[in-house]
């Protein structure tokens, strides 16, 4: 039942925009993208195969902040979106970097779908780009520009399915196939920018009341949980059948009630599926960790509050361990990052610690 | 009726053991020792639930190489770790005495408040000489919704068929306040019989149920006829919170004499439109309530009236009258008469339900911007891309979406 608990050496220098564990399972390796314009890539495990404080391997400078990085089609490639507009692909064997597209805005989320071997990034320039995996080293490989109706916030996929939250409370839920189709089409530009209007699968109104702050997809491909600048995380199921509507429900957390009575409502900046258990963490700027069971809808546990604003969780693929992202945010009224305040813990899991406690 | 148990005596408050952590108090020191083992003992990683902060914090670095730096779910002045703390052992002197002391003023707030609310003494019986309580109020929302729902029972009792008068005098109770019941006028949808006119009270109304959704609404007019109510005299028609309008606009203000009437006739029945005011004045005796003494009066409306505010009660029939068994409609009257007048005299009491939301501060309250746009401005992460300047459309883009290129000297103007 232990929980141990490490702190990765040579942090960034700057709060974390992104954290992201290998999609292989028998992997302890970790990328991280910083406000410090780098992307850093770590091994927790050291020369003995334990999981420990881990080491700094290699690390991507970039012309501005990363706001994001996921792994690709496997451990040896990642894609990183940043503040310079661009959607890069690293080779980390060779370190070779390749622009996949350019925004027209700062590029806030890229993310990776293996079952469709397509790249998406999400900008503020309002727009999806997806591009093949190939792009960058295939000059016929253009991306395609999916113009959405809002500034995407986060976005998530399935096997299946691609969530888009953005500003205005609204929501799509794309067909990964259709989008994967359209890219595998796209060879011959059909205008200037390649814009093809995709209609989505569905298209909701976020079931809370402030602007989306993360979303995460269930990894049984049944839904999705999303959580709001409001303290709230909410939990619904893409089935449009009424039945499965009637299931969601949203609840509050990540809250404090200060010396006054005043509840002090803290953002919830993170969400991040277990991948074998289907349970969720979420990290909000009052550093507080949870662990919820979204079909019981009971917390299985908190962790101690860390000191500093939540940026980003995730689960490895063996789901053994969760990474924890901490750094002083907008939450924390911070200008300046204090030296030291900046800080990656990895929590290693006792066997059933994620594992829902079932119905009551 | 016997008096209602007040709460607990400030002895008793101050006997409660409470939670030095949270300040929350707790029928019995072993739910407290429960509780704190479970809130503010327990240890994260393994549930395990220790008897004290030292222990927690023992376990902690021995089981889980970890510190113990603050006590969880506690108050923030509370969260040291170095109090030691198990059950009501172990608080401090000065923190006892503030919390006696808190204990103590909410004691006496409290007792102020509801002096003020129901008019009886702080201490002691409620019953006796005591100058007319404060009325209760009831909310106007409340209100209107009751004389909605009166309306449509009516107005369905009404549709339902007619057939001859049904004398009040077979509604009569074993009471002298026999004359308020011929008011009630709620007339149950399965009833067989309903009435051409409104105010014939049928045998039913004297169950609970029909007295208690009817009376509110009519007894705000008792001071009409009935003087003797003591608490109602005051009323005037035109304070009623918007008298004809409500739940009928159809109805023209036909004048019968007495205001008040209008209000009591349901939407759909047209048989008193226009006809002569005569054709209402018999029943007019019936309206005015009150043929009690006063002397009787004064008693039912002393002993009857639970403490409780109005509103709840009246709005739910069913739950006041789980409370006062047996029916007693001239005290719903009363107090009827008194929320109205309430509801025009005194809105103190008001504020108080719109309290029950928390005020809520939040850390982040941009709905148009992340937190990540925000940063994005800031000079430091400013980023202008070289490219701008060599794309063909020669534009300088997005300069509203990045923000913050104007937003600092220090940033290159991308032209250069």
């Amino acid at each position: 039942m232990t929980s141990q608990q490490f702190i990765v050496a040579s942090p960034p220098t700057d709060a974390i925009s992104a954290l992201k564990f290998s999609p292989d399972p028998n992997s302890a390796r970790i990328v991280v993208s910083s406000w410090d314009k780098n992307v850093y890539l770590y091994d927790l495990r050291d020369e003995n195969g334990q999981v420990g404080e881990g080491k700094l391997l290699q690390k991507f400078e970039h012309r501005a902040p990363v706001l994001d990085v996921c792994f690709g089609e496997n451990e040896n490639e990642i894609y990183t979106a940043g503040l310079d507009w661009d959607v890069r692909k690293i080779n980390l064997d060779t370190s070779e970097q390749t622009v996949l597209s350019s925004h027209e805005a700062g590029v806030r989320h890229v993310l990776y779908s293996r079952e469709h071997n397509i790249v998406i990034s999400a900008s503020w320039d309002s727009t999806l780009h997806i591009h093949r995996s190939d792009a960058g080293s295939n000059p016929d490989s253009l991306p395609i520009t999916v113009p959405l109706p809002s500034k995407p916030f986060s976005i998530s996929a399935t096997a299946t399915k691609l969530v888009v939250a953005m500003a205005s409370r609204a929501l799509h839920i794309y067909d990964l196939k259709a989008l994967a189709l359209l890219t595998a089409q796209a060879d011959t530009p059909v205008s200037g920018d390649n814009r093809v209007e995709v209609e989505p699968w569905q298209r909701r109104e976020s079931s809370l009341k402030f602007m989306t702050r993360a979303v995460a997809c269930m990894p049984d491909d049944a839904g999705y949980a999303s959580s709001s600048i409001e303290g709230r995380v909410a939990v619904e199921w893409f089935d449009p059948s009424p039945e499965s509507q009637a299931r969601k429900y949203a609840f509050k957390c990540h809250r404090q009630t200060g010396e006054d009575g005043v509840d002090v409502v803290y953002p919830v900046n993170a969400l991040a599926f277990h991948p074998i258990f289907g349970t969720f963490a979420s990290g909000g700027g009052d550093g507080v960790v949870a662990l919820w069971d979204g079909i019981s809808k009971r917390r299985i546990r908190q962790y101690q509050k860390y000191q500093h604003s939540v940026s980003a969780v995730a689960f490895s693929a063996s789901g053994q361990h969760l990474a924890i992202a901490v750094s002083p945010g907008f939450e924390d009224g911070h200008d300046e990052v204090p030296e030291g305040t900046v800080k990656i813990y990895v929590r290693e899991l006792g066997a059933t610690e994620a594992k829902g406690k079932g119905a009551k | 009726m016997g008096k209602k148990r007040r709460g607990p005596s400030l002895e008793e408050l101050l006997d409660r053991p409470w939670c030095y952590y949270c300040e929350r108090d707790f029928d019995d020191l072993k739910i407290l020792i429960s509780h704190q083992k479970a809130k503010h003992f327990r240890c994260d990683n393994c549930n395990r639930r220790l008897n004290t902060a030292g222990g927690l914090s023992v376990h902690l670095s021995q089981v889980h190489k970890e510190q113990l730096t603050q006590v969880h779910n506690a108050l923030p002045n509370r969260m040291g770790v170095d109090v030691e703390i198990f059950g009501m052992e172990g608080i401090p002197a000065d923190v006892l005495k503030a919390h006696q002391q808190r204990v103590a003023s909410q004691f006496q707030q409290a007792e102020l408040d509801r002096q003020h609310a129901t008019g009886n003494p702080t201490s002691g019986a409620s019953s006796g000489r005591q100058p007319a309580k404060k009325p209760k109020l009831e909310p106007v929302s409340d209100l209107k919704k009751r004389l909605a729902e009166h309306k449509a029972k009516r107005a369905e009792a009404l549709a339902g068929g007619s057939s001859g008068d049904v004398t009040p005098s077979s509604a009569v109770q074993s009471t002298p306040t026999s004359g308020v019941y011929t008011q009630s006028p709620q007339i149950p949808a399965a009833q067989p019989y309903s009435y051409p006119q409104p105010y014939g009270g049928p045998p039913a109304a004297v169950t609970p149920h029909f007295s208690q959704t009817g009376s509110p609404v009519y007894s705000s007019y008792s001071p009409v006829g009935g003087q003797q109510v003591p608490g109602a005299s005051p009323y005037t028609p035109s304070g009623y919170p918007s008298p004809y309008p409500v739940g009928l606009p159809a109805q023209p203000p036909v004048s019968y004499g007495a205001p008040p009437f209008h209000q009591q006739q349901p939407p759909p029945d047209n048989r008193f439109m226009g006809l002569p005011a005569a054709s209402n004045l018999p029943q007019r005796p019936a309206f005015a309530v009150p043929s009690v003494n006063a002397h009787e009066m004064q008693k039912m409306h002393m002993g009857h009236v639970p403490p409780t505010p109005a509103a709840s009660g009246y709005s739910n029939g069913d739950s006041f009258q789980s409370t006062e068994h047996v029916s007693t409609p001239v005290d719903n009257q009363i107090s009827g008469a008194a929320n109205d007048m309430a509801s025009k005299t005194d809105d103190i009491n008001k504020p108080k339900k719109e309290k029950t939301k928390p005020a809520i501060r939040m850390i982040y309250n941009d709905d148009t911007f992340s937190p990540e746009e925000k940063m994005a401005q800031l000079p430091r992460y400013a980023y202008v891309p070289d490219k701008s300047t060599q794309t063909a459309l020669g534009e300088i883009p997005g300069n509203a979406i990045v923000g913050a290129i104007q937003d600092s000297d220090t940033v290159i103007d991308p032209a250069h």
